[in-house]
C-alpha cells in the first residue's frame, strides 16, 4: 500500500495522511491493448474506436489507486460512438464549407462556436460522470451559462487582446473544471491566481524566446561562414539549403523541449491551488524528468515508426500521476455518493476528435 | 470452499470493506472479515448472472460490479482467476489476443498489412469510385472565388492577341479525348506572375499562361499541356485528393494523434504528395494518349518538359508535388 508517514507536511495537523496517487500500467501490456485495439478500430472503419476507448480508459484508470483502492471507468462504448459520429459530422462539414466558399466557412465558423461550449460542458460531464473511485462518482455541476462565458466569451476576448490574456482565459478554464468538479457530494475548490498563470507563461515564453535567439544566431554564423567559404553559386545555394533544413529542424526539436517544461509548471500550478473538500492536493513535477521523459519518448517513437507509442504513454501517465498527492485530514472512509443524471456522450466524441486536451 | 480476499464498497458511501468472496453453485457469497465491533458485518449473496466481472489484466486491479453499483475489488489475482474458471467464465477473444503475445503479434502483423494493402489498394479504388459517383456539379462548386483570388494575386490579363486566342482554343477543341464522357471546360488565357505555368481549377477553368506558350513556341506541345491539365479534370484529381487526404488524416489520427498533432502530420503531408506526384503521372498518361489519339508525337511533350526543367533546380522525389523531370521525359518517349 501506498500510505505514505509524511506527517506535518504542510507543518500543520498531526492526523493529517499525505496520501500518493499510485500507477501501476505497464507499458508491454498496454502496447497489447493498444494494437489490438488499433486493427480493430482500423478493419470497421473507426466503429470500433469507442469500444477500444473504453477498453482503454478502463485499464488506465483500474491501474491508478490511492490507499490501496483503484479507479474505475464507466463510459458507454454506444453513448461514444454517438458523440463521435456526431463530431465527425460536424467535423466534415466545417472543412467542407470551406472549400465550397469563404461565406459557408463563415457560417459554418459560427455554428461551431456557438456549438462548441455546450459540447466541452456535455463532455465534461459525462467525463467526469464516468469516473469513479471507491464506488462513488465523481461529478460536474457547473451551468451551461459558465461553460458559454468560459468557452466562448473569453476565446472572443482572447483573440481581440491579440494572445495577451491566454493565461487569464487558461485560469477561467481551469477554475471552471476544477470548482465545478465534484467527487459524490463533495466539491472541489480551486484557488490558482491569475497572476500566478501569468508568471507560468512568462516562464514558458522566455525559456522558448531564449533557446529560439540562441539557435537563430548560431545558424545565422553558420549560413553566413558557409556562403563567404562557398567556391561557387551552387555550392553556395546547396549550403544554404542544408542550413536551413538544419535549423527548421533545431527549431522543431527546441519546440518539443520547452512543451513539457511548460505542462510542468501549469500542471504543479493548477494541483497545488486544487482541494477536495478539505483536502489539499498537490502535484511536485520536476521538469527535467519531464523533459527527459518527453524528448525519449519522441526518440523512441520515431526510432520505432511509432510502435513506441503506448510505451511512451505509459511512461509520461505513470509520471504526471505519481507526482499528485492529497492531503488527507480525516479519512478515506467518509465520502457520500450523490445523485445525478446520466449525461449524454455527444460532447465527449467532439472533445476527442477536436484533440481537446480535457485530461488532468 | 475457495475463498479469496478483497476490498468492498456498497456505492453509497467510500467505506472499505475487506472481505472474502466464495462461489457456491451460481451464486457469490461476500463476507466481510474485519467489521468494527460496533458495525453489522457486510454479507451479501448474488447470482452469478447479475454481476458483472471486468477484464483479465496482468497490472490493472480486477473488480467485480454489482447491479446496484457496488463492487469488490480482488486482491488475489490468481486465486481469483482458478475460482472465476470453475464457474465457466471464460475471456472474450479480444482478452485473449491482448493477453498473449502471439496474438499481439498477429495483430501487429494484420494492422501493417491492412494499412499497406488499404492505402496501396483500397484507398484509391475507394476514392475514385466515390469521386466518379459524385457529379460534376459538385466537384464544380468547390471552385467557387479561386480564379478571383489568383486574378487578384497572381494573374493579369493576357497579352496575345484574340486571334491568336481563338486559334488555340479552337485547336484544342478539335482534339478527341482519350476517352468519352469528357468533362465542360473553359479555357482561360492570363498573363502570370510567377512564370510558365497551367492550371486545372475545380471550376472547371484550365488557365494557361502566355509565357508557357511563349517557352513552348510549338503549338503541339502546348496542345499536350493543355491535354494534361483536361485529364486533371477528367480523372476528377481534386475531389479524389480531397476524399483521400481526408482518410489518411483521419487513420493518421487514429495512429498519433494522441502523441503529437505536428507528428500525425507528417505521414499526412508526405502522402498528400505521393497522391498528387501520382496524379500527375496520370495526367500525363491522359495528355499523351490524347496526342496519340489525334496524331501528334509525344516527343512534343517530352520536349516541353526539357524546357521547363531548365528553368528551375529540381526537389527530392519524396518532398514534391510533381514527379522526376527525367522520369517524365522518359515516360513521354515511351522508355519507362
Amino acid at each position: 500500500m501506498d500510505i505514505q508517514d509524511q506527517q506535518g507536511f504542510t507543518g500543520g495537523n498531526q492526523s493529517n495522511t499525505v496520501l500518493a496517487l499510485e500507477f501501476k500500467g505497464s507499458g508491454s501490456e498496454y502496447f497489447r491493448i493498444w494494437i489490438v485495439n488499433l486493427l480493430l478500430s482500423i478493419i470497421t472503419l473507426g466503429i470500433y474506436s469507442a469500444w477500444a476507448k473504453v477498453r482503454r480508459n478502463r485499464y488506465l484508470y483500474s491501474s491508478t489507486s490511492l490507499a490501496g483502492s483503484s479507479f474505475e471507468y464507466h463510459g458507454n462504448p454506444i453513448a461514444i460512438l454517438k458523440g463521435r459520429i456526431v463530431a465527425l459530422v460536424l467535423f466534415a462539414a466545417y472543412n467542407l464549407a470551406f472549400k465550397f466558399s469563404l461565406a459557408m466557412g463563415g457560417v459554418m465558423l459560427l455554428v461551431l462556436m456557438a456549438l462548441m461550449p455546450w459540447l466541452i460542458w456535455k463532455s465534461l460531464q459525462f467525463k467526469l460522470y464516468n469516473s469513479s473511485f471507491r464506488g462513488i462518482r465523481f461529478g460536474f455541476r457547473g451551468s451551461a451559462k459558465q461553460a458559454y462565458i468560459t468557452f466562448l466569451l473569453w476565446p472572443i476576448l482572447y483573440a481581440c487582446s491579440l494572445g495577451l490574456l491566454a493565461p487569464a482565459w487558461h485560469q477561467r478554464i481551469k477554475q471552471f473544471q476544477h470548482s465545478e468538479s465534484r467527487f459524490g457530494g463533495t466539491h472541489f475548490s480551486f484557488d490558482g491566481r491569475v497572476s500566478q498563470f501569468y508568471m507560468a507563461y512568462l516562464w514558458g515564453i522566455g525559456i522558448m524566446i531564449v533557446g529560439t535567439i540562441v539557435i537563430c544566431v548560431a545558424f545565422a554564423g553558420t549560413l553566413g561562414a558557409t556562403i563567404f567559404a562557398a567556391r561557387s553559386e551552387n555550392i553556395a545555394v546547396a549550403g544554404t539549403m542544408v542550413s536551413l533544413a538544419l535549423f527548421a529542424l533545431a527549431i522543431y526539436a527546441w519546440m518539443f523541449s520547452v512543451y513539457p517544461i511548460f505542462l510542468t509548471l501549469l500542471q504543479n500550478l493548477i494541483w497545488n491551488h486544487t482541494k477536495l473538500g478539505n483536502n489539499q492536493v498537490s502535484s511536485h513535477m520536476d521538469w527535467k524528468k519531464m523533459t527527459s521523459i518527453a524528448l525519449t519518448n519522441i526518440v523512441g517513437i520515431i526510432f520505432t515508426l511509432g510502435l513506441f507509442i503506448p510505451f511512451a504513454q505509459i511512461r509520461a501517465l505513470r509520471y504526471r500521476i505519481e507526482s499528485l498527492q492529497i492531503e488527507v485530514t480525516d479519512s478515506l472512509d467518509h465520502f457520500i455518493a450523490d445523485s445525478q443524471e446520466q449525461a449524454g456522450a455527444t460532447g465527449e466524441g467532439m472533445a476527442d476528435l477536436l484533440d481537446f486536451d480535457l485530461s488532468l | 470452499m475457495n475463498m479469496v480476499a478483497g476490498i468492498y464498497f456498497d456505492g453509497k458511501t467510500s467505506r472499505l470493506h475487506h472481505i472474502q468472496l466464495s462461489v457456491q453453485g451460481d451464486v457469490l457469497h461476500i463476507t466481510e472479515t474485519d467489521a468494527l465491533l460496533d458495525q453489522v458485518p457486510v454479507r451479501r449473496s448474488s447470482p452469478l448472472a447479475e454481476l458483472r466481472v471486468s477484464e483479465r489484466t496482468r497490472h490493472a486491479a480486477r473488480k467485480i460490479t454489482f447491479p446496484d453499483g457496488a463492487y469488490l475489488e480482488v486482491a488475489d489475482k490468481e486465486a481469483f482467476d482458478a475460482l472465476l474458471s470453475d464457474t465457466g467464465h471464460s475471456d472474450s477473444l479480444v482478452v485473449r489476443m491482448q493477453q498473449s503475445w502471439r496474438g499481439t503479434l498477429a495483430a501487429l502483423f494484420a494492422t501493417v498489412l491492412v494499412l499497406i494493402l488499404g492505402y496501396q489498394y483500397g484507398l484509391p479504388a475507394a476514392s475514385r469510385a466515390l469521386a466518379f459517383a459524385i457529379p460534376v456539379s459538385a466537384e464544380r462548386k468547390l471552385g467557387d472565388g479561386i480564379l478571383d483570388f489568383f486574378d487578384k494575386q497572381i494573374f493579369k490579363p493576357s497579352v496575345l492577341p484574340a486571334e491568336r486566342q481563338a486559334e488555340l482554343s479552337a485547336r484544342f477543341k478539335k482534339l478527341k479525348p482519350p476517352r468519352g464522357d469528357s468533362p465542360d471546360y473553359r479555357l482561360l488565357f492570363r498573363k502570370s506572375r510567377i512564370g510558365p505555368n497551367a492550371f486545372a481549377l475545380p471550376s472547371g477553368d484550365i488557365v494557361i499562361t502566355d509565357e508557357i506558350i511563349t517557352l513552348m513556341n510549338d503549338d503541339e506541345a502546348v496542345m499536350g499541356v493543355l491535354a494534361h491539365e483536361l485529364g486533371h479534370l477528367h480523372e476528377r484529381h481534386i475531389t479524389r485528393r480531397i476524399i483521400q487526404s481526408s482518410a489518411i488524416a483521419a487513420t493518421a489520427t487514429l495512429l498519433f494523434g494522441d502523441v503529437s498533432a505536428l507528428i500525425a502530420n507528417i505521414p499526412t503531408f508526405l502522402l498528400d504528395l505521393k497522391f498528387s506526384r501520382d496524379a500527375e503521372t496520370e495526367a500525363d498518361d491522359y495528355a499523351l494518349q490524347m496526342l496519340r489519339a489525334n496524331g501528334i508525337s509525344g516527343e512534343h511533350m517530352a520536349v516541353a518538359f526539357e524546357k521547363l526543367g531548365k528553368l528551375s533546380p529540381e526537389l527530392s522525389n519524396y518532398i514534391s508535388s510533381h514527379p522526376g523531370r527525367e522520369e517524365r521525359i522518359m515516360h513521354m518517349r515511351g522508355q519507362r
